[in-house]
Order: C-alpha cells, then sequence, then structure tokens
C-alpha cells in the first residue's frame, strides 16, 4: 500500500493524482438519537477530497427510523453522492424499511442486492451493495445441514451473496470504469485480525468474498468487525478494506482508485 | 447432595450477564470486550459519545458490584483524516 499526504482536514484543493476517482468511506458510525451532527463537520469537507460516500451499515444504535434521522441529517446535501448498506444495528428494531426510506428522502442510494452508476470525476463508478451475513471462512464455516434453523442461517448469506454476484455483474455489462462492493460483513478474515477467533464466524462469510471473486470488483469496502484491520484482500487478488470506524480512527477513510487500475479478475 | 460452587466461576457468568446486557435493548453496544485481567474486570472498545461511555460503566458497576472494574472505552475520532491510501 501506497498512503500518501492528504487534504488537510479544513479540505485543500491538493489531489495525488488527476485521473483518480476519489472514495470516502466510514461503517459502524452507530448514531443514536443524541448523535446529531456529530460528523457533519467532517462531512462537510468532503467535496473538497472525496468524489463519493460510502456507509457500511450500522448506521444506527438501535435500528429506529428515529436514529435514522440523524444519520440522513449527517450526510444530507453534503455535495456527493452517498451509497450505504444497513448493517445488524439497522435491524435490530424491525424497523429497516423505514431506515431505508428516511435516508432515501435524504439523497443517500441504500443498496440491499443492488446497485447504482455514479458519473464522477468524469468516470462511471458502479457500486454494487448488500448487508451481507455471516457463516464463517474456508475450513471453519456453518453447512446448510441439519435444523430448520441452521439451514436458514447459511442460506441467507448464500443469498446475499448470490445477489451481490449479480449487482456487480449488472455493472461489469454496464462498463463502468470502476466497481465497488459495498457489504457490512466481511467477505475475508484478512480484516478480522484483531477479534477474537472464536467469533470470526459470525463477522463474515466466504461466500461474499467468492461472489467478488466470481464477478470481479476493483475495491470491496466493509464494517462489523470494530476490533478488526483495515487492510485485507480476497483470494482472487480484490483489495478489501474494513472502514468501520473504531478500525480507522476518524469520520472516514479515503481511497484513491485509478480506472486504469488491475480492475478485479472477472473483468 | 453437592452444594453448590461459589467463587470465580460465578463471576464468569455475571461477567457473561453484562455482556448481555451490553448487547440488549437500552444499551446496544456489540462492540464491547469484558474481560477478567489481574483480579479486574476491563472493559475495551469504542463508543460514539461520552455519554455512551458513562452509560455503559453505570451498567457495569451494577452487574460486577464488588469487583473491580477497569475501563479503557475509547471515544470514537470524528475529525476528518489527514491523508488517504492511493490503490493503483
Amino acid at each position: 500500500m501506497s498512503v500518501a499526504t492528504g487534504p488537510s482536514a479544513t479540505g485543500s484543493s491538493a489531489t495525488a493524482a488527476e485521473d483518480a476517482v476519489r472514495v470516502a468511506a466510514v461503517g459502524d458510525i452507530h448514531l443514536g438519537e443524541d448523535c446529531t451532527g456529530l460528523l457533519r463537520t467532517a462531512f462537510d469537507g468532503l467535496t473538497d477530497c472525496a468524489d463519493l460516500l460510502l456507509l457500511a451499515g450500522d448506521l444506527t444504535r438501535h435500528g429506529t427510523a428515529a436514529e435514522a434521522e440523524v444519520v440522513a441529517g449527517e450526510v444530507r446535501g453534503i455535495g456527493i453522492p452517498v451509497v450505504a448498506v444497513l448493517g445488524n444495528h439497522d435491524y435490530h428494531s424491525g424497523e429497516e424499511a423505514g431506515i431505508t426510506r428516511v435516508l432515501r428522502d435524504a439523497g443517500v442510494a441504500v443498496l440491499e442486492g443492488e446497485s447504482v452508476v455514479l458519473s464522477v470525476a468524469g468516470h462511471k463508478v458502479g457500486v454494487a451493495g448488500t448487508k451481507g451475513f455471516c457463516g464463517g471462512f474456508v475450513g471453519r464455516s456453518a453447512g446448510e445441514f441439519g435444523e430448520p434453523e441452521m439451514k436458514a442461517f447459511v442460506r441467507t448469506t448464500r443469498l446475499s451473496a448470490a445477489r451481490l454476484t449479480a449487482a456487480l455483474g449488472d455493472l461489469a455489462v454496464g462498463g463502468c470504469a470502476l466497481r465497488i462492493a459495498l457489504t457490512h460483513f466481511s467477505p475475508v478474515p484478512d480484516t478480522l485480525a484483531g477479534e477474537p477467533l472464536e467469533i470470526y464466524p459470525f463477522l463474515g462469510s466466504y461466500l461474499l468474498a467468492e461472489a467478488i471473486d466470481s464477478a470481479g470488483a476493483d475495491l470491496s469496502v466493509h464494517g462489523h468487525a470494530h476490533l478488526g484491520t483495515e487492510h485485507g484482500m480476497t483470494a482472487g487478488g480484490v483489495r478489501v478494506r474494513n472502514v468501520a470506524q473504531p478500525v480507522i480512527g476518524k469520520a472516514y477513510a479515503l481511497y484513491h482508485l485509478h480506472p486504469d487500475g488491475h480492475g478485479g479478475p472477472a473483468r | 447432595m453437592t452444594e453448590p460452587h461459589t467463587g470465580a466461576h460465578e463471576d464468569e457468568y455475571r461477567i457473561a450477564r453484562l455482556r448481555e446486557r451490553l448487547a440488549g435493548d437500552d444499551v446496544a453496544e456489540l462492540g464491547i470486550q469484558v474481560e477478567q485481567r489481574g483480579g479486574a474486570v476491563l472493559l475495551t472498545g469504542t463508543v460514539p459519545t461520552v455519554g455512551h461511555r458513562d452509560e455503559i460503566l453505570l451498567l457495569a458497576r451494577g452487574e460486577l458490584g464488588g469487583l473491580t472494574v477497569r475501563v479503557d472505552l475509547e471515544v470514537a475520532c470524528a475529525d476528518a483524516p489527514d491523508r488517504w491510501e492511493e490503490l493503483s
């Protein structure tokens, strides 16, 4: 990885390379009703240093539409496109539909097994998103066997992965210069390093990585693993970034992607 | 009849109960680690606000009364980054 000194927090117009698509990303902000304005100052500077903002789920604390209003207030009108997936916290109160509606009303593209194409920085950038689910990683994963509850558990992940494959495939057909996979749960164990090994099966699934590798992507972004690490890679060579706020230690992480990069294995 | 055991293992169940309460409806904090270290119970993790940290501390002291509770809970940094990563 190369890390360049970037724009200041006050929003210098300096850029590393003119052809770069600048991606800001954060997950696990867990905003409660008492968190109004917590991230707004940082987000107000995004137009100077980013072309789009990705939100990798767990945007609310208890998963209520009232908390989603707080999230909406943080990102409404920030001047760049915002794309989100929901996380497990956002489902906790059974108000995920309301949360989605509140965020969409604020201009956020909320994805669940869907994709969106953005025209930013002179390029077509596609984002395919799903919350994803858990089950574990190769050699240490749950199987679709036995009790109906266990089968339903694994099928949930399998369905989510299938929808991610299809959404990334749509972006390939659409001729996007860059494709990004956005999930809440992790596709790889690399970015879980620091979490207790015993809970890895509850933090992600290899099925998501298989989807990303089979359809191809330039970058995979996820959250969920607060004690994990930022950097990882799928078996197929797609870079993975864990942007859970406790991991990145900032309001968001910034990545500069180049449309003439390797483009993912399945392009 | 065997008398029920009390002692260190009881502390383990109290810690498990605290973790359940942290993950419950009121607090909804799944990212807090609660572990026994050196005769004390250590809480680590990152929370969105100082208020959340205080809320967790109050709950821990209530559930773990009589045990020493040490808290290393950080409040998430809400500052913009001063660098980017070049992916090429």
